[in-house]
C-alpha cells in the first residue's frame, strides 16, 4: 500500500470507523493476542461488541475469524489481553465459573454441531436439561415446538441429524442456540455450504431473532450478501488485525485495497502471478500418456 | 539433534501432564456423577454399550484361554504323572493373570477404539465445543459416564472371562484329554484361593479406569480429519495395551508384597 492510500485509509477509519464505546458494550476485547506456535492469528485486537446490534466479522479464509468468535465465549483463551462480558473479566475465570457465563450465549457452529446420537427434540432440550430442573415435560415439549416454529421446522421433532439437510441442520442448531433465551448469539459461518435461497432463510432468521428477542449478534462470514443484509456494523480481519470497521457503506467505500479486493471477490496480483507461473493445464503432465 | 531430542522430551512431558490432569478431572467428575442421580441415565447408557455388549466377546476370549492352556500344559504335566494337577495350573493362570489381562486387552480393542472414534468424531465436528458453549463441562457429560461404566463393569467382565476360562479348561482337560473330573476339581479347589480370584477382579478396576481415561483423552485431543481420528484410535489402543501390561506388573508386585505381609497372620485369624 502506498503512502497516499495509507493516509486515505486512516482518514476513512477516523471518519466512521471505531471500536464502539465500552459503556454500551456487552463484550469487550482489550489487546487480545492469540498465537498457535509461531503463527500469530490475532494480533493485539481491541474490539467492543455493542448491545442489541449485529456485528459481522469478515475476512478471507484462515484469517482468524473463527478464532476470534471462539474467544468471545472463551472456547479459546488468549495468550495475552483481556476479555470482558458485561464489564466482568471472563478470560481468567475457571471452567465452572465460565459455564455460568456461557449460559448467556448461544453459539451456532459452522456445521451445526448437532449431537448425532440425539434427535431434534433431545438436541434442543440439551441445554435446558443441563441447567434447569425439568418438572413439566409438557411445557418442555411446548418450548421445543415454539423454538422449532421460530426456525420454521415444527414437525421435525423426532428426526435425527443424519436425516436432515444442511440448511435444516443449521436451523435446528439455531433453535438449540436460542433454547436458553441467550443475550448474545454467535454465528460461525451461518450460510456457508448453503444454496442462495437457504442462505437467505438463515439471514432472515438472524434478523428475526434480533427483532423479536433483541439479542446481540456476532456473525462470522465471508459471504458479503449475507454481511450487507444482517450487519449493523462490519469488521474486516486481515493478518490478525482489524483493517476496517464501520457500517455497510463505510466498508463499501473503504479505500484499503485488501478490503475492496475482498468485498468484490477479486483475485490478487500475487495469486495471479502464482497461477501464471504454474503453466497451462495442457502442459501439466500428472499422468503418463498411456495411463488407462 | 539435541534441540530435536529436547523438543520431543518437552512435548512428551507436556502430554503426560495434560493426560494426568485429564485423568484427575475425569475421576473427580465421575465421583460427582456418583452423587448426582440425574446423571445416572448417562451412565446406564454407557454401561449397556460398554458392558452388556462386550459380554460375548469377553466370554469367547476367556474360553479359548482356558482351552489353550489345557492343550499346552497337558504334555508337560502328563510326562511327570501330574496331569491331575492340570486344573490348578489352568485355573490359577486364568483367574490371576490371563483372564483379567486378556479380557482387558479385548476391551481395549472393542471399547477403547469405539470410545476414541466416537469422541474424536465429536471433537472434529465441534460437538465437544458445542457442549462447552452451552455451559456444560464436556468431561463430566462425556468422559465421566464412560470412565464410571468401565470402572464398574470391567471387573464383572473379568469374572465372565474367568468363568469361561475355567469351563474351557475343564472341557479340554476332562472331556477331551480324559483327566478324572473329581481329581481335577479337588486339586483346583486346594490350589486356587479366594485371594487369587480377588486379585484378578481388583485388577479389573484399574484396567477399566486406565483404558477409559486413555481412550477418552485421545478422543478429546484428536487431530482434524479422518486421518486424525484413525491415528487417535491406534494410539489409544497401543497406550491402553501398554498401560494394562504395566499396571498388571505393578499390581502383581504390590499384591505379592501384601500377600507376603499378611500371609503369616492367616493362621491366627483362621
Amino acid at each position: 500500500m502506498d503512502e497516499r492510500t495509507e493516509r486515505k485509509v486512516k482518514q476513512h477509519n477516523e471518519k466512521d470507523g471505531g471500536q464502539g464505546s465500552r459503556n454500551d458494550s456487552v463484550i469487550v476485547l482489550q489487546s487480545v493476542t492469540k498465537r498457535f506456535g509461531a503463527n500469530v492469528v490475532l494480533d493485539n485486537i481491541s474490539l467492543a461488541i455493542e448491545k442489541g446490534k449485529t456485528t459481522v466479522v469478515i475476512g478471507p479464509s484462515g484469517c482468524g475469524k473463527t478464532v476470534l468468535i471462539k474467544h468471545l465465549i472463551i472456547l479459546l483463551r488468549p495468550n495475552s489481553g483481556e476479555i470482558y462480558y458485561k464489564n466482568r473479566r471472563i478470560d481468567n475465570l475457571g471452567e465452572s465459573e465460565l459455564n455460568k457465563v456461557r449460559t448467556h450465549y448461544g453459539f451456532l457452529f459452522q456445521g451445526g454441531a448437532l449431537f448425532d446420537s440425539l434427535n431434534v427434540t433431545e438436541n434442543i432440550i440439551f441445554p435446558i436439561r443441563q441447567h434447569c430442573e425439568i418438572t413439566d415435560w409438557a411445557q418442555v415439549e411446548d418450548l421445543v415446538k415454539t423454538k422449532l416454529a421460530m426456525v420454521g421446522l415444527d414437525g421435525f421433532q423426532n428426526y435425527y441429524p443424519a436425516n436432515l439437510s444442511g440448511g435444516q441442520r443449521k436451523r435446528v442448531a439455531l433453535a438449540r442456540a436460542i433454547a436458553l433465551n441467550p443475550e448474545v448469539i454467535l454465528y460461525d459461518e451461518p450460510t456457508t455450504g448453503l444454496d442462495p435461497i437457504h442462505a437467505d432463510v438463515i439471514n432472515e432468521l438472524i434478523l428475526k431473532l434480533k427483532r423479536e428477542l433483541g439479542v446481540t449478534s456476532v456473525v462470522v462470514t465471508h459471504d458479503m450478501t449475507s454481511a450487507y443484509k444482517v450487519a449493523d456494523r462490519i469488521i474486516m480481519l486481515h493478518n490478525g488485525k482489524i483493517i476496517a470497521d464501520g457500517d455497510a457503506d463505510h466498508i463499501r467505500n473503504h479505500p484499503h485495497p485488501t478490503v475492496q479486493q475482498f468485498i468484490h471477490g477479486q483475485v490478487g496480483e500475487d495469486d495471479l502471478a502464482v497461477l501464471r507461473m504454474s503453466g497451462t493445464v495442457s502442459q501439466a503432465q500428472f499422468l503418463p500418456r498411456d495411463f488407462q | 539433534m539435541i534441540a530435536a531430542v529436547g523438543a520431543k522430551t518437552i512435548g512428551g512431558v507436556n502430554n503426560m501432564g495434560r493426560f494426568a490432569r485429564f485423568a484427575w478431572q475425569s475421576m473427580a467428575a465421575s465421583f460427582r456423577t456418583c452423587v448426582s442421580p440425574c446423571t445416572y441415565s448417562l451412565v446406564w447408557t454407557q454401561m449397556h454399550t460398554i458392558g452388556v455388549r462386550s459380554v460375548p466377546v469377553v466370554m469367547i476370549t476367556g474360553a479359548f484361554v482356558g482351552m489353550t492352556l489345557a492343550v499346552q500344559a497337558y504334555d508337560q504335566l502328563a510326562g511327570m504323572g501330574l496331569e491331575e494337577h492340570l486344573g490348578v495350573l489352568i485355573n490359577i493362570s486364568v483367574v490371576k493373570e490371563l483372564g483379567p489381562v486378556l479380557a482387558a486387552v479385548m476391551l481395549a480393542g472393542r471399547i477403547g477404539g469405539a470410545l476414541t472414534a466416537e469422541l474424536g468424531t465429536m471433537n472434529v465436528t465441534e460437538q465437544i465445543d458445542a457442549v462447552r458453549s452451552m455451559g456444560t463441562d464436556p468431561i463430566r457429560y462425556l468422559a465421566a459416564p464412560r470412565v464410571l461404566a468401565c470402572l464398574l463393569l470391567t471387573p464383572f467382565l473379568i469374572i465372565f472371562a474367568d468363568l469361561m476360562g475355567i469351563v474351557g479348561g475343564y472341557f479340554v482337560s476332562v472331556v477331551q484329554l480324559g483327566i478324572n473330573s473329581r481329581a481335577y476339581w479337588s486339586f483346583s479347589a486346594s490350589g486356587v484361593e479366594l485371594w487369587d480370584v480377588a486379585i484378578g477382579v481388583i485388577k479389573g478396576f484399574f484396567f477399566g479406569v486406565a483404558l477409559a481415561a486413555i481412550s477418552c483423552y485421545k478422543g478429546f485431543t484428536c487431530k482434524e480429519g479422518a486421518r486424525g481420528v484413525g491415528q487417535a484410535c491406534t494410539e489409544a489402543f497401543v497406550a491402553s495395551f501398554i498401560s494394562i501390561l504395566a499396571l498388571d506388573f505393578a499390581l502383581a508386585v504390590i499384591f505379592k508384597s501384601i500377600y507376603n505381609t499378611f500371609w503369616p497372620m492367616k493362621s491366627l485369624v483362621g
